[in-house]
């Protein structure tokens, strides 16, 4: 829960950056852009569509998603079921979209959670420079050199089970790459003006970052952190396939995936609907991230 | 771009190694099974050893089984047991000194002569010179004092005490095969086994194959080997095995993934088999954690029925006691404890049992093909409905092996494949000390009925194992069937049928319900 409070205040801040530190006129402009942009609607759509399942989903299920009705193993898509059921008499439809939740909530918390880590790391190696900044940059070089899915299968090895621990392990793999952006943006950003008049005016160095600087670099993030909730939601569905990822009888798309690979030339459709659910988050992240970079980056815009 | 080149650039010399990866499997394999002169075989790991009296895994005896012979070996399709480089057998009256006969003419592959002092050699090195590695030294020559030349085709083995399976123990493929004493003196058996068996060893390329060739000088002149050369190849990937057997690369895979066989059955080239296994698929209480009544409540709480028919979709027989049917000592008698999800859900709420530490192993087994994984979960769905809340934690086989002995859990998952076809070699699992065997830990029970139960049961045990075979013994195991199962030691749930494949041109293919193959009778159209 504490995870979900700081996903809050972080989308706070970041909402709040956009609309009332910058001037009206550049948000409407970016949402002009993005308007035109069909495929990045489709996927703003099926987000909010997600998001809506996500949280209404439990109540709506027709069928209790973790009741085994052993009877009704194994039948295909019908009426009845619509994605059928699953080899210990599941219906798959249900546990897809109660498994919304969790592959969105992993998503945005992962991510919310390395971008606070990252944002704060990247802010002090680029504002303070020098010894501190090599000291984090390597430790960030050395994470970066090691395969993140490897990474993120050792620390839930060495956590255990569990949507939380997904979450760490998901989030500290890409931290560096947050941590990155943001000391190259506030590299730039420090030597403005504006930042060199707050100093003499007595800001603190906390305040300068978090109030002068981090604003005027946000729009890189917003940008890496939708395309970062894509790979939280396959990471997390690469860990759920590896057994790795939630305490059953919880469903998980990766999950879900990974307990019936072998029946994939018998009994194909366990396989489809979570994987074509996987497929459809992804793609909504990716188009709709995409089409907020072509948006909040000048060169690009008409 | 630059990245966009290089990657794609990495992207095809990735694909072409994986391409000539697979070329290069494709060239060694084909040649070598479209001739009529040779027999491939799959099996879906590596031979450990090639010492019988060494390793303890079947895939290693799928190969010795060729290469060696015991003093007796078991009929076709049970556990009696026939004469083999034995021809007969006295016992004495006492049980203790069992004399047998030689077969005469008989000589190892390197030359030398089978004969009484080859005998006296094999039973000295599984017992007074026996090493830490010797897995079934013990089981099968633990109760040998001495054994005494006679003359050279006779030979007096006297035991300590009298042990009613131990004919049973001389025909198993682990222990008991013979050896030649020479190899074993100044070669390695294990990577050069030297028996006298209707095939000689070749070569083995590690993780590829096990090469043998037929043996012309067999001493069973009607039973030579038909098919000249024999390959026992090694598959790891379930799928990758039935796709070779369906290409023709390979004549016959074992341990078959129960998901693919309506598919295998559809196809008209090949020829599947289902066999009753000699095993059990169970359940086990932690009877240090949970007492008796708990235990009688957590197995009304599951419909045995209807899982395993569900789970293993008719290639499993619910287990109505611990012992597979053909084993003597086997009871239709037996009462389970039955389904009574009301009654569960009284008693364990009356006990205030809500959370149980349930661990278990991902990988199927051979007496559980749908995985340990999956029967826990569905055991986890039952319990869930009597207000029992399940932790899982899965491991893979080794180490859960090691979490089994380490004890931290209230239900474990587990199954034991026979060996010999003694009710012995099954039901001396829950008396047995060692925690990597009695995962029930009946041994370490706390409270003083299932203590006083456990030295009852182990007294059953010794009772039963000194017991010359016959209705009376078999009376005893069917007592102790009835014992465990009032007390809910384990909960039995399934005996797995053994799946094999071979094209439909391979004849006289048979597996025997000890997991093991003899492959001198097959032929090739």
């Amino acid at each position: 829960m504490a995870k979900k409070k700081v996903l809050a205040a972080e989308g706070a801040d970041i909402q709040e950056a956009v609309v009332i530190e910058k001037p009206e006129s550049r948000f409407k402009a970016m949402w002009d852009t993005l308007k035109k942009n069909k495929a990045a609607l489709f996927g703003l759509f099926v987000i909010i569509i997600l998001v809506i399942i996500a949280i209404i989903g439990p109540y709506i299920t027709p069928y209790n998603p973790n009741k085994q009705i052993m009877n009704d193993a194994f039948q295909g898509p019908s009426a009845n079921h619509w994605f059928g059921t699953d080899n210990l008499g599941r219906d798959i439809f249900s546990r897809i979209i109660v498994g919304t939740r969790v592959s969105l909530f992993v998503g945005v918390a992962a991510v919310a959670f390395s971008l606070l880590i990252g944002t704060v790391l990247g802010s002090i190696a680029g504002y303070f420079g020098g010894k501190i900044d090599a000291v984090i940059m390597r430790i960030m070089d050395i994470m970066l050199s090691i395969p993140s899915i490897l990474l993120a299968i050792t620390l839930m090895a060495a956590l255990g089970k569990g949507i939380d621990k997904a979450i760490i392990a998901i989030g500290v793999v890409s931290i560096p790459e947050y941590a990155r952006i943001i000391r190259s943006s506030i590299l730039s950003t420090k030597e403005n003006d504006y930042v060199a008049a707050a100093k003499v005016l007595g800001n603190s160095d906390g305040r300068i970052i978090f109030h002068h600087i981090i604003p005027n670099v946000v729009s890189s993030i917003v940008v890496r952190a939708t395309l970062g909730i894509s790979t939280a939601i396959l990471d997390t569905a690469a860990l759920g396939f590896l057994g790795l990822g939630v305490q059953p009888p919880t469903a998980e798309w990766g999950d879900m995936l990974g307990r019936v690979r072998s029946m994939v030339l018998v009994h194909p459709y366990m396989l489809i609907f979570p994987g074509l659910a996987i497929t459809l988050a992804v793609l909504a992240f990716n188009l709709f991230g995409d089409g907020l970079r072509d948006a909040l980056d000048p060169k690009s815009r008409s | 771009m630059k990245k966009k080149v290089f990657s794609a650039l990495l992207a095809s010399v990735m694909a072409v190694s994986c391409l000539a990866a697979c070329g290069g499997n494709d060239v060694s394999t084909t040649g070598a099974s479209s001739a009529k002169d040779t027999l491939v075989y799959a099996q879906g790991a590596d031979p450990r050893g090639l010492d019988p009296q060494i390793v303890d895994d079947g895939e290693s005896a799928k190969v010795t089984n060729q290469i060696y012979e015991g003093l007796l070996t078991y009929a076709e399709d049970s556990t009696e047991v026939k004469p083999c480089l034995a021809e007969s057998w006295e016992i004495s009256d006492d049980g203790l000194e069992y004399t047998f006969k030689l077969r005469q003419g008989v000589k190892f592959h390197d030359g030398t002569d089978f004969n009484a002092e080859a005998v006296k050699f094999n039973v000295e090195r599984n017992t007074i010179n026996k090493t830490e590695d010797m897995t079934y030294a013990d089981f099968v020559w633990g109760y040998v004092s001495k054994s005494e030349v006679v003359d050279d085709y006779t030979i007096k083995i006297t035991l300590k005490q009298p042990s009613t399976p131990f004919l049973a123990n001389l025909a198993m493929v682990f222990g008991a095969p013979m050896v030649s004493p020479k190899a074993a003196k100044d070669g390695d058996l294990m990577n050069n086994p030297v028996g006298t068996g209707p095939y000689k060893f070749v070569e083995w390329k590690k993780d590829q194959d096990v090469k043998l060739v037929a043996n012309d000088d067999y001493w069973d002149t009607e039973n030579k080997a038909k098919i000249k050369n024999v390959v026992i190849r090694t598959i790891k990937d379930a799928s990758t095995k039935i796709i070779d057997l369906q290409s023709g690369d390979v004549d016959i895979i074992d341990g078959i993934d129960t998901n693919q066989m309506e598919n295998l059955k559809k196809d008209s080239n090949i020829t599947v088999s289902q066999t009753p296994g000699m095993n059990i698929n169970y359940m086990a209480y932690n009877i240090e954690r949970l007492d008796k009544e708990t235990r009688i409540a957590l197995s009304q709480a599951i419909n045995v029925d209807e899982l395993v028919k569900t789970l293993y979709q008719g290639y499993a027989e619910k287990a109505t006691t611990v012992l597979p049917t053909f084993v003597p000592g086997y009871s239709a008698d037996v009462k389970q404890i039955s389904y009574d999800k009301d009654a569960a859900k009284a008693t364990l709420e009356k006990k205030g049992i809500k959370n149980l530490h349930v661990i278990t192993y991902t990988n199927p087994r051979p007496y559980n093909t749908a995985t340990g994984q999956t029967l826990t979960e569905a055991i986890q769905g039952y319990l869930s409905e009597v207000g029992v809340k399940c932790t899982i934690d899965s491991y893979d086989w080794t180490t859960y092996k090691d979490r089994t002995i380490a004890g931290d859990y209230d239900i474990c998952f587990y199954g034991w494949s026979g060996d010999n076809g003694d009710p012995d070699n099954f039901m001396n699992l829950m008396s047995d000390t060692n925690a990597g065997m009695n995962v029930a830990r009946f041994n370490l029970a706390k409270n003083k009925d299932d203590k006083a139960a456990y030295e009852e049961y182990s007294k059953m045990i010794s009772d039963a194992a000194k017991e010359p075979s016959g209705d009376s013994r078999n009376k005893m195991y069917a007592d102790m069937e009835q014992y465990v199962a009032d007390r809910a030691i384990w909960l039995p749930i399934s005996h797995q049928q053994d799946l094999t494949a071979c094209k439909s041109n391979v004849k006289n293919f048979t597996y025997h319900c000890t997991a093991t193959v003899k492959l001198y009778k097959v032929t090739k159209d």
